[in-house]
């Protein structure tokens, strides 16, 4: 129990637990925006009231999601200060601005419009709601983008040099578009949108099955899977390109995704490994299963090697990331649920082309409606298995190959933090709790299909007496 | 050269006082009516008091966040060594903040809602609190080495000094809290905040004389500077100019005025932020490390203000927009008649 006084590696554990919580909430709400923006723009067009409700039920889920992300959301921008305070001295020039963009151009978009898009129903014209709707999916998937600048940033540095110890930039925009960003942006942004096209298609199998609003949901699933035919092929393409651009950025990152101890020469095959128990004491796998000559396959499409790959005691012990298991089995984890996503979504698409998918005959299709639901968490364990793979493999590095994490924690007696840590778990397993908790009664309580339509039958109300109060959403949802 | 430099540095200390501002203005009413819901009778005032933050709260705490960004970017020495210095009240910040956002949504959701107004009220109990502790130990100094690296330890925040300016903070959310409250609300929920305004004012009038008067006898910095020549008027002015705010409030509260006095307690915060602020001035970690020591790089401070500055009237813009589309009172259907 070394790591209990060590004040390192609690400030490692807090970050973790922190960010693997707060990403579950966030990557569901920049996903849903965009299917919150389609729907609504689908009732506008049509008119037809079904797409209203949409609109309607998914936004107290999201909102849920939203209200969760944002607490949780907090300790991540200070922990960098608390904890971290030596690495903010250091690159707060370029990291810091970023935050502050992210806070500024995204964050307060969404949270300025989120008011409207809630409880404004009744009090702008639909138009202007719509806006609403939309600035707050941009502002959102914004914050996307520039979260994931800044973690790309930490991968492969650009734009500037370390003098004394302090990351001076040159070149803000080179910064901004470091080797990784464009990838890392692409790759995050479709795994928001697929989590939640899967979430929202797992929910809508449920009440399929469970024979509730069989044509409403018919719709959503439909809505769900002629996005996702899209996305989930492409998101296999992207995360190949940012898995080439690991092995030519972040070397040891690579031989611990593949669990490589040993250096493959130029020129020559070398096997891939499919599962494999490494150990970090003897320096190589107890056991493994392997294709013979897949890894040039996987990384070049053809047998032999054009290039090197580094195995992992071509570095020092104290250079390479340390948890070579929980890399390998994460990566693995992840690129595997990516398939099987992407499986689901062709197997869905043939039997909608079949007529199998019809509001009459949907229901029919209990195996696959099982699957989808089944299919529902996957998204969140793989993007979590992914920020594992991303952020465990770029260690020892805070920044990768300048700043190691050791030298950027701040100077803190190990209790103070253990104390934190452990009110963050506490805390954060409540909330996990409740959330799952107060998400499923709203699953349950289904949707509110006698919700007034705006424009068809409250429309004065809206144009005549828009200063007086007009009753809050709220409470009348509360009562339902 | 070194002019510029001067000159953006204090542009950005600027910036961040007006983002700390706002923050403290909005989120202070927020707070306020967090702390205020603790004593509400019943769950129907609960329901109003809550559903007249509803649409803002979230964007009242993202200045929050702006402040912290926009800190860590221009100053990031300072944003590191105060951090690091306030991790007890920080956090203790935090998760006040976390009891009452999730609060918002898992009450709505609750048949018990009895657990979740207690994490809302004490949740916003607990952040104005810690907010407090912290204004109050920057206010008081921060031991820092030749670098501006914290060498303080882990409870150099909390003493009694701190502890009097964390219960002015609160006393003054309470204030700005209830005069929102007064405007958002109607019949007996609109009686009950002009008596919570008044006493709040009176409490806030205390703790500021208090703050005044140790201000210059205990920090020596300070002093120095408070009784220098010819800043001692403007000094001078500030507390003078605050009675009478809190005398026109007094007044508009008696007279039942439903909007102004809000306005006077805004003025009153915006007062005493422009006091603090010139008391801080040039320092951004009292006592030992200034705004030139503690920026970033010139480039940074630049690229900084062409990408945020722009953003501000913007920001302001549609938050503003935000409260006209939700003027007026709260529904008062579920309570009163």
């Amino acid at each position: 129990m070394d790591f209990l006084s060590d004040t390192v590696a609690l400030s490692r554990m807090q970050f973790a637990l922190t960010a693997i919580f707060h990403m579950l909430w966030p990557v569901l709400t920049t996903g849903m925006g965009i299917y919150l923006v389609i729907v609504e723009g689908m009732w506008l067009k049509t008119r037809n009231p079904d797409y209203y409700h949409h609109a309607r039920f998914w936004a107290k889920l999201y909102v849920l999601n939203f209200g969760i992300g944002v607490a949780s959301g907090l300790p991540m921008e200070f922990q960098f200060g608390t904890n971290w305070a030596p690495f903010s001295e250091a690159v707060g020039d370029f990291f810091g601005s970023i935050l502050g963009f992210e806070a500024s151009m995204a964050f307060m978009l969404e949270a300025g419009f989120l008011g409207i898009m809630l409880f404004g129903w009744e009090r702008v014209n639909p138009v202007i709601h719509y806006f609403a709707t939309i600035m707050v999916a941009f502002g959102a998937n914004l914050s996307t983008f520039w979260i994931l600048a800044a973690n790309s940033w930490l991968q492969t540095p650009a734009g500037g040099e370390m003098v004394n110890g302090k990351f001076v930039v040159d070149d803000y925009f080179q910064a901004i578009l470091n080797p990784f960003m464009l990838n890392s942006v692409s790759h995050m942004f479709l795994a928001t949108l697929e989590t939640s096209l899967f979430v929202i298609g797992g929910i809508s199998a449920w009440y399929i099955l469970n024979k509730r609003h069989e044509a409403f949901f018919a719709r959503s699933l439909k809505i769900v899977l002629a996005t996702a035919i899209a996305v989930t092929p492409l998101q296999i393409y992207v995360g190949h390109l940012s898995a080439e651009q690991v092995a030519d950025y972040q070397p040891t990152k690579l031989a611990a995704m593949e669990a490589k101890w040993e250096t493959s020469p130029a020129g020559q095959p070398a096997p891939w490994s499919v599962v494999a128990l490494p150990n970090n004491q003897t320096e190589q796998n107890d056991w493994e299963i392997s294709i013979p000559n897949g890894l040039g396959y996987i990384l070049e499409f053809k047998q032999n090697l054009s290039k090197p790959v580094l195995g992992l005691k071509h570095w020092k012990p104290e250079d390479r990331p340390r948890m070579v298991g929980l890399i390998y089995y994460s990566f693995r984890i992840m690129s595997g649920i990516g398939f099987f996503l992407a499986g689901l979504m062709g197997l869905s698409v043939i039997q909608w082309l079949r007529g199998k998918l019809s509001p009459e005959a949907i229901a029919e299709q209990k195996w696959l409606l099982r699957i989808w639901i089944l299919a529902a968490p996957l998204g969140y364990i793989a993007v979590e298995s992914g920020w594992i793979v991303r952020c465990v493999g770029r260690q020892p590095w805070v920044v990768y190959g300048q700043i190691r994490t050791a030298d950027g924690v701040s100077h803190l007696p190990a209790s103070e933090v253990l104390t934190s840590l452990l009110i963050f778990t506490v805390i954060y397993t409540a909330l996990f709790i409740c959330a799952l908790f107060f998400g499923s009664r709203i699953i349950r309580q289904g949707p509110n299909l006698e919700l007034p339509v705006p424009g068809v039958d409250t429309e004065p109300v809206a144009e005549t007496t828009p200063a007086e109060f007009v009753p809050d959403q709220r409470p009348v949802e509360a009562e339902q | 050269m070194e002019n510029l430099e001067h000159f953006l540095a204090q542009v950005w200390f600027v910036i961040l006082a007006l983002f700390l501002f706002l923050y403290v203005m909005l989120d202070g009413f927020d707070l306020g009516v967090g702390i205020l819901s603790l004593t509400s009778s019943n769950d129907d005032r609960r329901d109003i008091l809550m559903t007249s933050l509803g649409n803002v709260w979230d964007a009242n705490e993202t200045w929050l966040v702006l402040m912290g960004g926009a800190l860590f970017g221009a100053f990031p020495l300072a944003y590191g060594t105060i951090l690091n210095a306030l991790y007890i009240p920080i956090f203790g910040m935090i998760f006040g903040l976390i009891f009452r956002a999730v609060a918002f949504e898992f009450r709505e959701h609750s048949t018990n809602k009895v657990f979740w107004n207690v994490a809302f009220g004490v949740g916003s109990f607990m952040a104005a609190l810690f907010q407090g502790f912290a204004l109050g130990s920057i206010l008081e100094g921060i031991k820092v080495d030749e670098a501006g690296h914290f060498i303080g330890t882990m409870w150099d925040w909390f003493d009694w000094r701190s502890l009097l300016v964390a219960l002015t903070l609160i006393q003054g959310y309470v204030l700005i809290g209830s005069t929102y409250l007064i405007l958002k609300t109607e019949g007996e929920l609109q009686t009950s905040h002009y008596r919570t305004a008044k006493l709040a004012a009176w409490t806030t009038l205390l703790g500021a004389i208090f703050i005044t008067i140790a201000t210059p006898v205990v920090y020596e910095n300070a002093r120095a500077k408070l009784f220098h020549q010819p800043e001692v008027y403007l000094f001078a002015v500030i507390p003078v100019l605050g009675v009478l705010l809190i005398w026109l409030l007094i007044q508009s509260l008696n007279r039942k005025a439903e909007t102004t006095p809000l306005v006077w307690t805004v003025l009153l915060f915006l007062l005493t932020f422009v006091g603090l602020g010139l008391v801080v001035f040039p320092y951004i970690i009292p006592p030992g490390i200034t705004i030139y020591q503690a920026a970033a790089a010139p480039s940074a401070l630049v690229f900084m203000i062409i990408f945020i500055g722009f953003l501000i009237p913007i920001m302001l813009f549609y938050n503003i927009y935000n409260y006209i589309v939700f003027r007026g009172k709260v529904a008062g259907t579920h309570y009163g008649e």
